[in-house]
């Protein structure tokens, strides 16, 4: 029985590296083109890489399934926070990269779950790693390395922000292919750092399959629209250099750089409700066709709305959400994010009625230019009766670790 | 409570209760910006609403369609939102003296009577139902909730009905709840001016049929809305009165309009006797939200989605115009 188990690990480990190649080799799905990417199956073996200048995670059209645990860090000292803080950048590089379990002990406790059993193929995992502003309060000395615009995200009109869903000293955004890879991925991230992290919140999140018709039609959200059409292209390095990535100076701790703002919000949707109303009135609350995904008056996903020709309302009411997000002005091209959002569900409330929703995320260079401004030019949409936002929080995720020697944050704590 | 368990019985035991789904009208209604129309395939034809709505509005005078697809003159809606004006004042008016109550237990430190008075003051502003979103900021200094405010229910900014719940309920004195009575008190007082001059719009009007009982159901059965005093099968009582209300005066104009109105009145006679049905389990009285069993919370929730499948329907039985067709995006590039 030992000697089948052994010859099993070493005979997994080269499947591994071959894999492993190949994910390199020819499924570079962070950098290639999406539209390939999305078009072929995903498969165990892929694999996106956790160290370099950025965080995988941010732009990486990367899997459908996903978790979001923010912590709270109860490390008893500064030391302690950093221990954690390694820990959790060095496991999260072994499940990112593929692994296969050592020989066990019999007499102790295992150092995998086992849920995946003995190979721990890729399957896409990322792990994004953010410190929310609390982290820099008194406790580890970090005040002075607080990312310039990094504060608590605060209250919108018509939030109700439940403190049980809201903020955190750290998060976790964790995706992969596959459901059982997030679930045990997020369970092998907590166990050594139990002293330095408890969890504050946690929510599991799905993306729509891409059910066509093309290749580049945007996934639908729980309201059955296509959401994330207008999105800039994550391909397009100088638009991410703009819009999403931190750049040197600008008033930020050098240790900032080549990061970003994230914004976590969980909206619940009123589902039931939605279901009620009319189809040209939801059409005229997000302002695109439900079926096609097309602005209204058109036919194609991806034509250009005219907003400029259209200053009435008269095709795009002035109050369709696609319009109040984003005009499609020179004024507010700057005040574009980068959205990856994730649908949830999670049972139903006490009034029997479902509880889904969106978890929505999106990726800055400056909270206040970008997501703030366009959030509260939102205010007040007629959309808002369907949802309610109760939770989620601000958060900065630092550039990526430099290789197997560094950790994610170690710019923070740089003496 | 006297006046919302008159509303809740129009006569008669609890009778059989009705399944009755929900009509989908043989061509899309027309649909106005705003208003709501069925989904899905459109009967006997391979249209879906949206499709069979175009097609409607291109041809609002083709033979075939049926009465109620013809838009109303919004003329139709004078008598009806007179006499719901007319009957919000009237409640609006009768608010000020269970307010009153309020601030004379808190002067006498009476907690008891004050969450008793607290209590029928929130039964008469759910009464009025149907003004919400007409009353703007007044409504948020009487009816607002914390949930948007950055110290949300310690937030100064927090005043009203719910502030003074959350107070009451959760151990503050009654001079530290006063000022926020004396506050509602002078709100209250401008309310039937407001309401009297308040416009009403039909789409409104038909919208809030069945949007004071979407509210119900997101934010009082669930427990969303009065956390502190655990009122919410209380509001949603009141809620179904005040829309039973806006139903009456609507009465009229959507008879002879579909299968609508008749699938509310069953729907809304079930629900009726549901509610009843609870309330006398518990002797006579609404029964905290969180003292509700589990099979009694599962027969409102449903009972409550299956009357408001039926309402969903109203808004589109009672359209005023026929939908401009969508102009097309221009060609060419900027």
């Amino acid at each position: 029985m030992k000697l089948d188990r052994r010859r099993f690990l070493t005979r997994s480990a080269v499947v591994l590296g071959a894999g492993g190649l190949a994910a390199a080799g020819e499924r570079e799905l962070g950098r290639g083109p999406a539209d390939a990417a999305a078009a072929q199956p995903s498969t165990l073996q892929d694999r996106f890489p956790f160290d370099g200048p950025h965080q995988s995670g941010v732009v990486t059209r990367g899997g459908g399934e996903a978790a979001f645990a923010a912590l709270d860090a109860i490390a008893r000292d500064r030391a302690t926070l950093i221990q954690g803080l390694q820990a959790l950048s060095s496991r999260a590089r072994q499940l990112t990269q593929g692994t296969t379990m050592g020989p066990q002990e019999a007499d102790e406790p295992p150092a995998d779950s086992g849920t995946l059993g003995t190979t721990i193929a890729p399957d896409a995992l990322t792990v994004t790693i953010g410190f929310g502003a609390t982290l820099f309060d008194h406790r580890y000395g970090l005040r002075a390395r607080r990312p310039a615009r990094l504060r608590p995200m605060p209250a919108f009109p018509d939030d109700d922000l439940d403190p049980n869903q809201t903020h955190g000293d750290l998060l976790l955004q964790l995706t992969a292919n596959r459901r059982d890879t997030v679930v045990h991925a997020l369970r092998e991230l907590l166990r050594p750092v139990r002293g330095a992290f408890a969890l504050r919140w946690s929510i599991d999140g799905f993306q729509s399959a891409d059910r066509g018709p093309s290749p580049r039609s945007a996934r639908r959200n729980l309201f059955g629209f296509r959401d994330g059409t207008a999105n800039p292209d994550p391909r397009d390095d100088a638009a991410m250099r703009r819009l999403v990535w931190v750049p040197s100076g600008g008033g930020e701790p050098s240790w900032a750089a080549g990061g970003t703002y994230q914004v976590v919000r969980v909206i619940r949707m009123h589902v039931e409700f939605w279901d009620r109303v009319g189809l040209r009135e939801q059409e005229n609350m997000i302002g695109r066709r439900r079926d096609t995904g097309a602005p209204l008056g058109g036919t194609d996903e991806y034509q250009d709305p005219r907003l400029d020709l259209d200053p009435k309302g008269e095709r795009i009411p002035l109050d369709a959400h696609i319009r109040m997000a984003n005009p499609r002005t020179p004024a507010t091209e700057d005040q574009r994010i980068l959205r990856r959002g994730f649908n949830y569900t999670r049972g139903f409330d006490a009034a029997g009625q479902l509880d889904q929703g969106l978890i929505f995320v999106a990726f800055n260079q400056d909270l206040a230019r970008q997501f703030e401004t366009v959030q509260k030019r939102l205010a007040g949409e007629p959309m808002t009766d369907y949802v309610t936002p109760v939770g989620g929080g601000y958060f900065f995720v630092p550039r990526g670790a430099a290789g197997p020697g560094d950790w994610v944050g170690s710019g923070a704590f740089a003496v | 409570m006297a006046t919302t368990v008159a509303a809740l019985s129009p006569g008669g035991d609890d009778g059989p209760v009705h399944a009755a789904g929900v009509p989908h009208p043989g061509i899309a209604p027309a649909a106005s910006s705003a208003a709501r129309s069925s989904s899905g395939k459109v009967t006997d034809t391979r249209l879906n609403a949206q499709q069979a709505a175009d097609a409607a509005a291109q041809k609002p005078t083709a033979a075939g369609l049926r009465p109620e697809v013809q838009p109303l003159s919004p003329r139709a809606f004078r008598g009806p939102v007179a006499a719901y004006r007319r009957y919000a004042i009237r409640e609006a008016r009768a608010m000020a003296a269970p307010v009153a109550a309020l601030v004379r237990a808190l002067r006498a430190g009476d907690r008891g009577a004050a969450r008793a008075a607290w209590g029928r003051a929130y039964d008469r502003y759910l009464l009025l139902g149907a003004a919400y979103g007409a009353l703007g900021d007044l409504d948020v200094a009487i009816d607002g909730s914390p949930g948007g405010l950055a110290r949300g229910a310690r937030d100064p900014r927090f005043t009203g009905l719910h502030r003074i719940e959350h107070d009451l309920w959760t151990g503050r004195t009654a001079g530290e709840v006063l000022p926020y009575a004396r506050r509602l008190r002078a709100d209250v007082a401008r309310l039937p001016r407001v309401l009297a001059r308040m416009t009403i719009s039909p789409l409104d009007y038909s919208t809030r049929a069945h949007e004071i009982l979407e509210d119900a159901q997101r934010d009082q059965l669930s427990g969303a809305a009065a956390p502190w005093s655990g009122a919410g099968l209380r509001a949603t009582a009141d809620d179904l009165a005040a829309t039973r209300k806006v139903i009456g005066t609507l009465q009229p104009v959507l008879s002879g309009r579909g299968d609508a109105l008749p699938a509310v009145e069953s729907q809304l006679a079930a629900f009726g006797a549901r509610m009843r049905r609870v309330r006398r389990a518990h002797g006579a009285r609404w029964p905290r939200l969180d003292a509700l069993r589990p099979r009694e919370r599962e027969a409102l929730a449903g009972g409550l989605g299956a009357l408001l499948e039926a309402l969903s329907a109203v808004p589109g039985a009672l359209e005023t115009q026929l939908p401009a067709p969508v102009p097309a995006i221009p060609k060419g590039h900027r």
